[in-house]
Order: C-alpha cells, then structure tokens, then sequence
C-alpha cells in the first residue's frame, strides 16, 4: 500500500500550520486538515503573544495580523494592589515605538494570524483543505488511514504519520487511546468581550484574586483601534456561578467599575484553556500531538500560542529530518518527537504546573491570593527567575 | 452516591458560544459531539456526571431524564 502523503496535519491552529510548515520544508507531501470555514472563527483566544515566540519561530511579523503592540504587564491583587512592568520606561533604548525600537508581544487578531500561518505553510508547499474535519483514524500495514469529510465528500487518505493538531476538543488523540483527559479542576472556562469605551495602554493587565475569578485570572488587554478586551476564566469546582457571572460582577463591582462604566461590548468569545500538566504520552503508533491538543499551555498564564508554535517548529523538524531516513513510524520512533519537546519545552512546563499546583492547594484564600499575586508579578518581572514559555 | 440516571441534553443554542469547553471536559470514550461542536443532544449520556452543563461559561445546558424507552428500534411483536 502507498501513502497519499508523508504527513497529515489535522488541525489549523498555530500548532498545526507551523508543524506543516516546518515538515515541507525538507520537501515531505504535507496535507494540512482543518474543518472550519474560516481559521481562528469563532474566536476561542485573547491573542497576546509575546515578540520572541513569533521570531524564536520564524514567524514573519506582520501588520496583517497585529492589532495592538504590548510594551509590558500590570499585574493585580484582588484589592486592586498593583505592580507594572513597563519595558518603555525600564529599556527605553530598546522599547517603544519610536523609529528603531521594538514592542515586547502583540495582541493578534486570531482569525489573521491563523490565516496567516496557514497561508505561510502553502507557500511552503503543504498542501491545504479547508471544511475537512477528521473523523478516524486506523492503522493498516503500518500507514496511518484517516477518514475525513471535506463539504460533503468522504476521503480516506493514507499517510506516514499524523499530526493531532485539533486543539483543546482534540479526539484524535482518544482515537489512538491515549490517555487525553483533562480534569474538572484543571479546565478554565473563560468569557471574554471585545469592549469600546475602555482605555488601555499597552500592557497587559492580570487580575488575580478568588473574589473576581476563582481558580484562574482576570484580564484587560488593548486589542487595537481603541477597542479593549475584558475577560475571565473561572475553575468551576471553586465557584457555584458560571464565567458570564463573575465577568458581569468583575465589570460592575470591581476596583475597575469606573474604568468600565462606559463600556459597549462589540464581540462576545469564550473557550477553555487547560491548566493542567502536559500529557504524559505524546505520541502512539504513526502518531504525535502538538499544542492544546498535547495540552502543551502554559499552566501559570494559560497562554498557549507561544507553546503551541514551539511545539509545531519542534514537530515539524523532527518529522523532516526522521521521515527523510526512515520508515519506522512506530510509537518507539515517533517517541523521539518528545524527548525533544520536553528538553526545549516540557521540563519547564512540568515545573510551572507543580508551582501553580501548590499555589491551588492552598485553603486559605488570602494566603492563595496572595501566592498567586507574587508568582504571577515574578512570572512577568524584568528579573524574572522563569524563563518565558 | 447512587448510580445516575442517563439524561438527554438540551443547548439553548442562542446562548451558546461555540467554546467547545464542554467538549473538552466530557470523559465518554467515545466522541459524543453535535453537528455544533458541542456535547450530544440527539443521544442520552449513561454517565451523567454533569461536568458538562457545570463547566459552560454561559449555562447554556440543560437535561431532561433520558426517556426510558430503548433508542434501537424494534420492529412490534404480533
Ligand atoms: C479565552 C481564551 C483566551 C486565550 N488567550 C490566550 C492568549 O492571550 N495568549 C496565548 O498564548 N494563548 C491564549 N489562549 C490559549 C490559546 O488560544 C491556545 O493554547 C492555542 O490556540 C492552541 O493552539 P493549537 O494550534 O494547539 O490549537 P487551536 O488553535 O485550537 O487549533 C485547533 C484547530 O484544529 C481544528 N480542528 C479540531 N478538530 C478537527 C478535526 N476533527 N478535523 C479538522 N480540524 C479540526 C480546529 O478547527 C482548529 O482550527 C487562550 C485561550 C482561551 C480559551
Ligand atoms: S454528563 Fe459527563 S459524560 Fe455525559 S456528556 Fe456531560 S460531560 Fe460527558
Ligand atoms: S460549553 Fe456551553 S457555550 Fe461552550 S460550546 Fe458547550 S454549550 Fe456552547
């Protein structure tokens, strides 16, 4: 039996658009999947990345995607306590956005960025299918047979490895039977609205505390031509009220309500980010997992874009450099994908989840607030002892 | 705790945001997805753990009990 093509992307994201992108380069048949009409909508994401993660992995930056430039993080108590970072003012030589400086991350708008991704793979030469989702996987004589639906045409292509790349939802992985499963305390379910009438300037803006979000953070992020971006994310084994509930109390009875008191919602977006440890198996029999669908997110900030476009770089070179010499597409062979994760990523992602695991364990919340107050301002101080993910 | 009883799951589709959240929590081995990326409705849960409706950022889930009557269709005994 001959494959179709050497590898099948399943999933658009940045996980998958960059792991395609990396893999054609060695001159694979790369087939990229994705069952939505338009990437990155519905938008599922707030967007902010920081400038090292695009360049560390050869994303171009371009005005197609950007909405707002970010200079630095203020980062709150819950009584409203704060500590800014502001690299325009701590590295005015290097920051700011005068003729010869640099922003520190960009807020982008998802729906470009992924396009963006995804139009950089085909020029690559991968190969893409747009309303083409995924619906099972087997394997026969050692290639990898996924059932898909492109419109209303059902295809069964054949290929060397496959690539989960399918986000949080993610079933491919289950397919296999890896062990996917994210906990109840370790989901954050989130609400965010794209608002007008809410000043920011440039940072980014955490807000910690049990009282406006439990389990996870509350954010306000500049999100370009005036417009802000408000949003929570709540575990829901702390609270008895949904995400809808804490934004609303946030927005009306926070140190924030005057700020927000003139706010017009323009867009209303939700998702869920894990924040969990990542999986223990990435990867089974002509198989590997890259990004939310690996739950490869950051599990202290939640940011996953960064993670996610590493993870794809590492993937992507990996499957040109194995696929090019062999033909082994064993769980053995394709375990080496991990090894190399966790060296460049996984390790840190370990320690971050045992740091914002004893942070949860706490029972007294002042204490829990306070110890999420302190990691989060140190996770993003100039002195940072963690390195950024 | 006593066995739950299955249910049949209801969207209020307007409140629905398309997250995906309650997919991503639901433990079925088997993907129990609608046509909406959202948890099944045209099938009862046997396992009822109701994380699922708990997690939705805008409580657009609601059950029912499953109806009690056997979902294969058995052509009438004479
Ligand atoms: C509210 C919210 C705010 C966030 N804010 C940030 C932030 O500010 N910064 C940050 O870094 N991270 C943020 N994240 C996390 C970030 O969005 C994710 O970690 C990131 O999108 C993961 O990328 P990915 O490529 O792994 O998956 P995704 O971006 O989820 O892409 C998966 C793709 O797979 C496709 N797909 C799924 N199943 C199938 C199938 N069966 N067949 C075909 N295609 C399929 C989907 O359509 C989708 O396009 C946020 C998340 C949420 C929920
Ligand atoms: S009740 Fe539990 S098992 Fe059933 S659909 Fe909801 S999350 Fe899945
Ligand atoms: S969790 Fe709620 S809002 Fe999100 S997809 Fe499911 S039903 Fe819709």
């Amino acid at each position: 039996m001959k494959a179709d093509y050497d590898v099948v992307v399943v999933g658009s994201g940045p996980g998958g658009a960059t792991t395609a992108k990396f893999a054609s380069e060695a001159g694979l048949r790369v087939l990229l999947l994705d069952k939505r009409q338009e990437l990155g909508a519905p938008v599922q994401c707030s967007g902010a990345v920081s400038r090292h993660a695009l360049l560390e992995n050869e994303v171009l930056i371009s005005d197609e995607f950007i909405q707002e430039a970010i200079y630095g993080f203020s980062i709150y108590h819950s009584s409203g306590e704060n500590i800014q970072t502001d690299y325009r003012l701590l590295k005015p030589e290097e920051y700011g956005n005068a003729e010869g400086r640099v922003p520190l991350g960009y807020v982008v708008d998802r729906r470009r960025f992924d396009r963006y991704l995804m139009t950089q793979a085909e020029r690559h030469g991968v190969e893409v299918l747009l309303k083409a989702e995924a619906l099972d996987m087997q394997i026969e004589s050692g290639l990898a047979i996924l059932k898909v639906r492109h419109f209303n045409e059902e295809l069964n292509i054949r290929c060397s490895v496959v690539v989960a790349a399918d986000g949080l939802q993610s079933q491919v992985g289950k397919w296999a039977g890896l062990q996917t499963h994210i906990k109840f305390t370790e989901l954050a379910s989130c609400l965010q609205f794209v608002t007008d009438g809410v000043e920011a300037d440039g940072l980014l803006e955490i807000i910690t505390g049990h009282k406006w979000a439990p389990g996870g953070y509350a954010w306000v992020f500049p999100k370009g031509h005036g417009y802000t971006e408000i949003g929570l994310g709540v575990i829901c084994s702390m609270t008895p009220h949904n995400a809808q509930q804490h934004l609303d109390q946030f927005l009306k009875n926070s140190f924030m309500k005057e700020r927000f008191k003139n706010a017009k919602i323009l867009e209303v977006q939700g998702g869920g980010v894990p924040l969990s440890h990542p999986l223990r198996t990435q990867y089974a029999n002509n198989l590997i997992l890259v990004g939310d669908a690996a739950r490869q997110v950051n599990p202290i900030t939640g940011g996953g874009i960064h993670t996610a476009l590493t993870a794809g770089r590492i993937a992507g070179k990996f499957l040109a450099q194995h696929l090019q010499n062999s033909s082994d597409f064993s769980a053995q062979s394709m375990s080496q994908y991990q090894d190399l994760w966790m060296a460049v990523n996984g390790k840190k992602m370990w320690e971050l989840y045992e740091i914002k695991s004893s942070i949860f364990r706490m029972d007294n919340i002042e204490e829990r607030d306070q110890a999420l107050y302190k990691t989060m301002s140190e996770y993003f101080s100039p002195n940072s002892p963690f390195k950024k993910i | 705790m006593a066995k739950s009883e299955p249910v049949l799951f209801s969207i209020s589709w307007n409140a629905c945001i398309q997250c995906g959240v309650c997919v991503a929590i639901c433990p079925q081995e088997k993907s129990f997805i609608s046509h909406f990326d959202t948890i099944a409705v045209d099938r009862p849960c046997e396992i009822a753990c109701m994380i699922c409706e708990n997690i939705c950022p805008v409580s657009a889930i609601d059950h029912s009990p499953a109806p009690a009557f056997n979902y294969t269709f058995k052509p009438e005994q004479t």
